[in-house]
């Protein structure tokens, strides 16, 4: 297991975000987290890096409990990579310095082997031609391309996605989710929020709804899909799919 | 004719006595305003803590120095605390004016910081990066864009408020205009000589800051438009 999430709770004031989340992830399983906003779906996901402190619960990260100790929280950050919504790619640095970065200063990269390993991962993500160029004069879809290679740049044994594509216009969207398709062929262990519903079905091994903070329903993609056990997310899918 | 050329000679004579005093004008702003600098700095810093006690004590700070006027900060600097440390004119009026400004500085440094979105330190921790860290290689340089332009407004405005600090016997540029006046009684020639000669200062500070600002634009921004 290199995910582990036991009964975790995150709760802003007296609203319980994420209420008791167990869940367990297997090296390679690529895992989309489907609900309707305001599920906990993307607070969970946070959690696991640390981005927001749990409130009680367990979460270990490949054999690391993940507690308020810094060390522990630094050390889990370097095996997790994240691709928000936003894409937060940082807006003062050219393309290659936005994947240099980290390289050299968490990872004490040489600048020279840095840049390489950074075009390395641009050409993968079809933009090596844009590594001079600002994220302000590029598209969304390439903008969130550069975000998946960065995280990917410092070597992560598993990839969270945040939304990827809800901020980007419709036509860029199969882009950046041909990037994610490839990532999980090569065996990169993802946990996926998404409202996707094409993408959990071709890559996703297994699917987690939720709903209230809670898991309502998990197991095989195509299983879910097709047959729901539950009303709360037959409801769901008849309203994403209609 | 001869009225003119009077008049300009009247001119020449106040420029050739104030000049000496111009080098006091710019030494007290640029020696102040490195202090407020790094005390604005610092202080902005410390408002964002999150220590609580620090963000009250810090911003007391600022509400205090923005609250009292700076001639008032002279006085008090150069006769209350001067007497106790035996500071001299000059050393109490770059303090005066370095604090004074420093509270102004800091809220313009913390509104730069503040400016930055959540979403740039998410993603810089979640690279693995510490937070000093982020705060050098991410947040501080997307502040300065922000952080630039009114600091060079502080700037130019305590060139002109270093005219203050002639109260307590600094002799600079104002006080030099109110020596050659009590000596020979020309009023408006004077101050329009010393008006002039702070004016070619500011201006040149002014077109100073422009050609560093260009010189240190921060990338990325108009790369858009």
């Amino acid at each position: 297991m290199i995910v582990q999430a036991k009964e975790v709770v995150k709760k802003f004031g007296h609203l319980r975000a994420v209420d008791s989340v167990t869940c367990a992830v297997e090296k390679g399983e690529v895992i989309v987290i489907l609900g309707p906003s305001g599920s906990g779906k993307s607070t969970f996901l946070r959690c696991l890096n640390g981005l927001e402190k749990i409130d009680s619960g367990e979460i270990i990260i490949d054999g690391i409990k993940l507690d308020h100790d810094k060390s522990a929280i630094h050390q889990v950050r370097q095996k997790i990579g994240i691709v928000f919504q936003q894409f937060n790619l940082f807006p003062h640095l050219c393309v290659s310095d936005n994947l240099t970065l980290a390289q050299s200063v968490v990872l004490g990269r040489e600048k020279k082997h840095a840049e390489e390993i950074a075009q390395d991962y641009l050409g993968k993500v079809g933009l090596k031609e844009k590594n001079k160029n600002f994220p302000a004069q590029l598209s969304g879809g390439q903008q969130q391309r550069v975000a998946i290679a960065r995280a990917l740049c410092l070597n992560p044994q598993i990839m969270l996605f945040d939304e990827p594509t809800s901020a980007l216009d419709p036509e860029m969207i199969g882009e950046v989710l041909e990037v994610m398709k490839n990532l999980a062929k090569e065996g990169m262990t993802m946990l996926v929020v998404t409202h996707e519903l094409g993408f959990a079905s071709e890559v996703a091994n297994r699917i987690i709804f939720m709903d209230q903070g809670k898991i309502v329903e998990e197991g095989e993609a195509a299983e879910i899909l097709r047959n729901p056990r539950q009303e709360r997310t037959k409801l769901f899918l008849s309203k994403v799919l209609r | 004719m001869d009225w003119v050329s009077q008049q300009l000679q009247i001119l020449v004579e106040i420029l050739k006595f104030l000049a000496p005093a111009v080098p006091a004008t710019i030494e007290v702003t640029l020696l102040s305003f490195l202090l407020a600098l790094i005390l604005g700095m610092l202080v902005s810093i410390l408002r964002i803590s999150r220590f609580a006690p620090l963000r009250w004590l810090t911003k007391a700070y600022v509400d205090v120095i923005r609250g009292v006027p700076l001639l008032v900060q002279i006085f008090f600097i150069y006769f209350g605390l001067g007497r106790v440390l035996n500071l001299d004119r000059f050393l109490a009026g770059v303090i005066a004016i370095g604090v004074c400004y420093s509270a102004y500085l800091a809220e313009i440094i913390r509104a730069g910081i503040q400016s930055v979105s959540r979403g740039q330190y998410e993603a810089a921790l979640s690279l693995g990066m510490t937070f000093p860290q982020t705060m050098r290689h991410v947040i501080f340089p997307q502040a300065l864009r922000v952080i630039i332009p009114p600091t060079a407004n502080e700037f130019i405005a305590s060139l002109k408020d270093s005219s203050l600090v002639s109260i307590i016997g600094l002799r600079e540029l104002t006080r030099a205009g109110r020596e050659y006046y009590s000596q020979y009684f020309v009023d408006f020639q004077t101050w329009l000589v010393v008006g002039l000669i702070y004016l070619a200062l500011t201006l040149s500070l002014a077109r100073l800051v422009a050609w560093l600002e260009k010189k240190y634009k921060v990338l990325g921004y108009e790369a858009a438009h």
